[in-house]
């Protein structure tokens, strides 16, 4: 297996100032240097590039470099995770700006560990993927209740909702919380995916869910994908 | 692999006189004594029921302590290296001094009471007592009497009776066959047992630590503390699951399947209880006491009682308390109502088997500050003094015991156990027979020489740059599949499989996801007690991992922190030990229940600063760091981590 090559984004210098360096930008977050992200994005807003443009020519490309990795087991958790915050430290700063530019999110992602589960590695990094994506993303953190699912994604007229499971023993709160859904009438105005180690797509048949992903890239190919599938609407 | 070992003896009076011998490795330092002309006495005939034969170890790899060398010297002489010659089986080149025999009062470790000057020693109070009596028959019809009351007349009066029927049901013939002669067998004072005739030599228990991968025992004389058995294997629940979760999810709101898992355990148990009879010539009836150890789970599932709960989140007990259940009720192979003692939980998963360690180790009683890592399925770190102790449990899964390993296998003939890199690999392999596979402490060798050499990243992952700067040899066995990278270990030509005995990038991947579980829960509890590395006295590393497993590799690994090596020790399967010693003792059984109360427990994933901790954990030491420092490296490395 070869290690996935850094994609270049195209015409990126077009699009920046004369003289702009990104190649620094992509290192570090490669390398998950939080500081540095945070600092260059800074500079490129002072610049005055285009939010969008930092997001897809100065974040993407280490980023998606990493996923790539870390789907192909090249690279692991901490890796994955050092370079989340580093995209996360950046994002943070043009986030304000894309919603003032009234950019729309890709959808409404209710996210969460299910009932007895204290987990929240995994979660965590989808969550920063989904952001990353577009996503506007609820993350109810871990341990979550049924109806607390069910109220936010009420609340928020969500298009998505997923429960991360760590443990053997939690998946089975994954099936009930589809079920309370199910009960409160609102199964069909939402996606719902699920995830976590002990997760298999046999298990999605089984608890009713409408989809998996093997990990984190695969997950929000999939969130994109169901996204644009139209479901009930909202009252 | 060398078959044989040298060992040295040097005078106790005079250490430039000095004497060596090569012996067969597994004979014990008795035998060497003996094959180089030491006079080392073994008066009770080298069984381990006398001190006679002690001596001290200088330097090289032994054994960690049997429970004779606990009964017979005590914790104080066993953590000073003193151990009893005829118990302590060689491994590795040795030195040792053969001292005179202590003054020998052997007649004390018979007795019951404790006295300061014995203190050292175990106390040997199993509990279990037999009086040998002589038992009338009624004669006369008119008098109002019964073969109960014949028989209770003739006991202490402090001994009662708790109408067991199986009890009853042996008294008429009991009194009726060898002249009135029986044998009455109590438990804390309470009859459980009668029979004809005198059986008062034969008293014997069990202890058993039941491990999620694992289960291991000992059959051992109460009246002397002498082990005549030891028994084990894999825990044949484990095709429902490795871990425990995965375990419990099996059993999890379905009782059946938390029958089939219970059956399983008890029929494994049984037939080990046979083994050990078999092994010993004991006969089971004769087993009055059964210790059992085991994390919550085990523990809850051997008892029957639902695991449902035990599994989700706050992942509370169903009950904590130490227990002794008639052997009846589960049902064990041993004397009908044979005491099945559990001992206490502390919380959550921290279960009997780490109050066991605790027994064990003695961390309770410490004056500086310790910490105990049992390193299993589920490890739990214990850390603290006699000031105070918190535990807390960190799920490392079945990695580090050979388990969802391509070549894992428990340590067993032909896994490899040592590991050797330079420019190519060498393997030490248990039995010295071609290799079928890697045990856990090998594993841990493999990953930390792949570290050294640079042939593994200090981020787990396999070479994949400048591969050219490695020799040569260790290049080709670098391997690039389809479905990842491995290293060779073993070659096929040298393989007792039919391919190569490899490491597997996933492997590594299991390995720094089971030591960085263990890794986080010490940081965790350092971080909680505010306690520095150059705090902590002493690192004590317990498991199965047999007779040895290389305290280097662990701190190359970051499986434990990077202490200088003399603060690190491994106690062997301290769990048993400590079963062993509730066995042996009321006294520590009660000790454990009333620490068990005592003990705080941390709850890992539900602190904030778990994921930091956890993340940090994972890498190992790098080619260049110094191993057996002291330098606060990782403390640092947690704070960058927790900066965010």
């Amino acid at each position: 297996m070869s290690d996935p090559v850094r994609v270049t984004p195209e015409g990126w210098e077009g699009r920046a100032p004369d003289g702009w360096e990104w190649v620094t930008l992509w290192d570090a977050v490669e390398t998950g240097d939080h500081i540095y992200a945070d600092e260059r994005v800074q500079q490129a807003i002072d610049a005055d590039i285009d939010p969008r443009n930092i997001l897809d020519d100065g974040l993407f490309p280490g980023f998606n470099l990493q996923a790539e990795r870390f789907s192909a087991q090249i690279i692991f958790i901490p890796e994955m995770l050092i370079t989340a915050r580093a995209m996360k430290a950046g994002l943070a700063l043009i986030r304000p700006l894309l919603a003032a530019m009234a950019v729309k999110p890709a959808g409404t992602f209710v996210m969460g560990t299910v009932l007895g589960d204290m987990h929240d590695i995994g979660q965590s990094i989808v969550t920063i993927m989904l952001e990353n994506a577009g996503f506007n993303v609820i993350n109810l953190g871990t341990d979550v209740h049924p109806d607390k699912f069910i109220e936010t994604a009420i609340e928020e007229k969500a298009d998505l909702v997923g429960f991360s499971a760590l443990l053997s023993t939690t998946v089975y709160y994954q099936k009930v919380t589809i079920e309370e859904f199910q009960k409160a009438g609102h199964r069909d105005k939402v996606h719902i995916l699920i995830g976590g180690a002990p997760t298999t797509p046999a298990w999605v048949e089984e608890c009713g869910a409408d989809g998996w992903g093997k990990d984190a890239v695969e997950a929000v190919n999939l969130a994109l994908k169901l996204v644009k599938e139209p479901r009930e609407a909202w009252a | 692999m060398a078959d044989t070992v040298k060992v040295t003896f040097v005078d106790a009076e005079d250490d430039s006189k000095k004497r060596s011998t090569t012996v067969e490795r597994g004979k014990t330092l008795l035998d060497a004594g003996h094959a180089a002309g030491i006079e080392i006495e073994a008066t009770c005939g080298a069984r381990g029921r006398c001190r006679t034969c002690r001596i001290k170890v200088l330097s090289g790899e032994v054994p960690p302590p049997t429970i004779q060398d606990t009964v017979q010297l005590g914790h104080e002489e066993v953590r000073e290296n003193f151990r009893l010659a005829c118990q302590t089986k060689i491994i590795a080149d040795t030195r040792v001094v053969a001292l005179p025999p202590k003054a020998e009062s052997g007649h004390q470790i018979l007795s019951s009471d404790t006295s300061v000057a014995d203190d050292a020693r175990m106390t040997l109070d199993c509990g279990v007592a037999k009086h040998v009596t002589k038992a009338t028959t009624p004669t006369d019809e008119h008098h109002q009497t019964s073969d109960w009351e014949e028989t209770l007349r003739v006991l202490p009066e402090d001994v009662s009776q708790d109408g067991s029927l199986e009890v009853l049901r042996k008294v008429p013939s009991a009194i009726r066959t060898d002249g009135g002669q029986i044998t009455v067998t109590t438990f804390n004072n309470k009859i459980i047992d009668v029979e004809a005739g005198d059986t008062s030599e034969h008293i014997y228990g069990m202890a058993f630590d039941i491990g999620t991968t694992s289960i291991v025992g000992s059959l051992i004389n109460l009246t002397t503390g002498e082990n005549l058995a030891d028994v084990g294997g894999v825990n044949p629940q484990a095709v429902y699951g490795g871990d425990l979760m995965s375990r419990i999810a099996y059993a999890q709101f379905d009782e059946k399947k938390l029958a089939t898992l219970r059956v399983r355990a008890l029929n494994a148990i049984n037939n080990f209880v046979k083994d050990a009879c078999k092994q010993s010539g004991v006969a089971a009836e004769h087993i009055y006491k059964i210790v059992i150890v085991g994390n919550t789970c085990m523990h809850h599932i051997i008892l029957g009682v639902d695991v449902t709960y035990v599994g989700l989140a706050p992942y509370a007990p169903v009950i904590r308390d130490s227990l002794a259940v008639p052997a009846r009720d589960l049902p064990l192979k041993a004397a009908i109502n044979a005491q099945v003692c559990l001992l206490p939980i502390v919380a959550g998963f921290v279960g009997a088997d780490t109050m066991a360690c605790v027994l064990a180790t003695r961390i309770y009683d410490s004056d500086e500050i310790r910490t105990l890592v049992d390193i299993g399925t589920n490890g739990e770190v214990v850390m603290g003094s006699k000031d105070g102790l918190m535990v807390c449990s960190a799920p490392a899964g079945p990695a580090l015991e050979g388990a969802q390993i391509r070549h894992g296998m428990r340590g067993a003939l032909g896994a490899i156990e040592k590991v050797y890199i330079d420019d190519d690999v060498t393997c030490d392999i248990i039995g010295a027979t071609p290799a079928i596979g890697i045990c856990g402490s090998g594993l841990i060798d493999a990953c930390a020489k792949l570290a050294t050499a640079e042939v593994m990243e200090p981020s787990g992952r396999l070479r994949r740059k400048k591969r050219e700067e490695l020799p040569e040899k260790l290049q080709e066995r670098l391997v690039d599949t389809s479905d990842g990278c491995h290293f060779v270990l073993v070659e096929e030509e040298d393989s007792g499989r039919d391919e190569p005995i490899v490491i597997t990038q996933a492997d590594i991947r299991q390995v720094q996801l089971a030591k960085s579980a263990i890794f986080s829960g010490i940081v965790m509890l350092q971080h909680v007690m505010k306690i520095s590395d150059d705090d902590l006295q002493e690192v004590m590393m317990c498991g199965g991992f047999g007779n040895y497993i290389n305290i280097e590799s662990a701190v190359k690994i970051r499986l434990i922190p990077n202490l200088p090596l003399e603060k690190i020790t491994y106690s062997g399967n301290a769990a048993l030990m400590g079963a062993q010693m509730a066995l042996l003792s009321e006294t520590e059984r009660d000790r454990a229940y009333d620490l068990s109360l005592k003990m705080e427990h941390v709850a890992l994933a539900t602190r904030p600063e778990f994921q930091d901790i956890f993340v940090d954990a994972m890498t190992f030491l790098g080619p260049d760091t110094h191993v057996g420092n002291s330098q606060s490296e990782e403390n640092e490395m947690v704070a960058a981590g927790g900066a965010d």
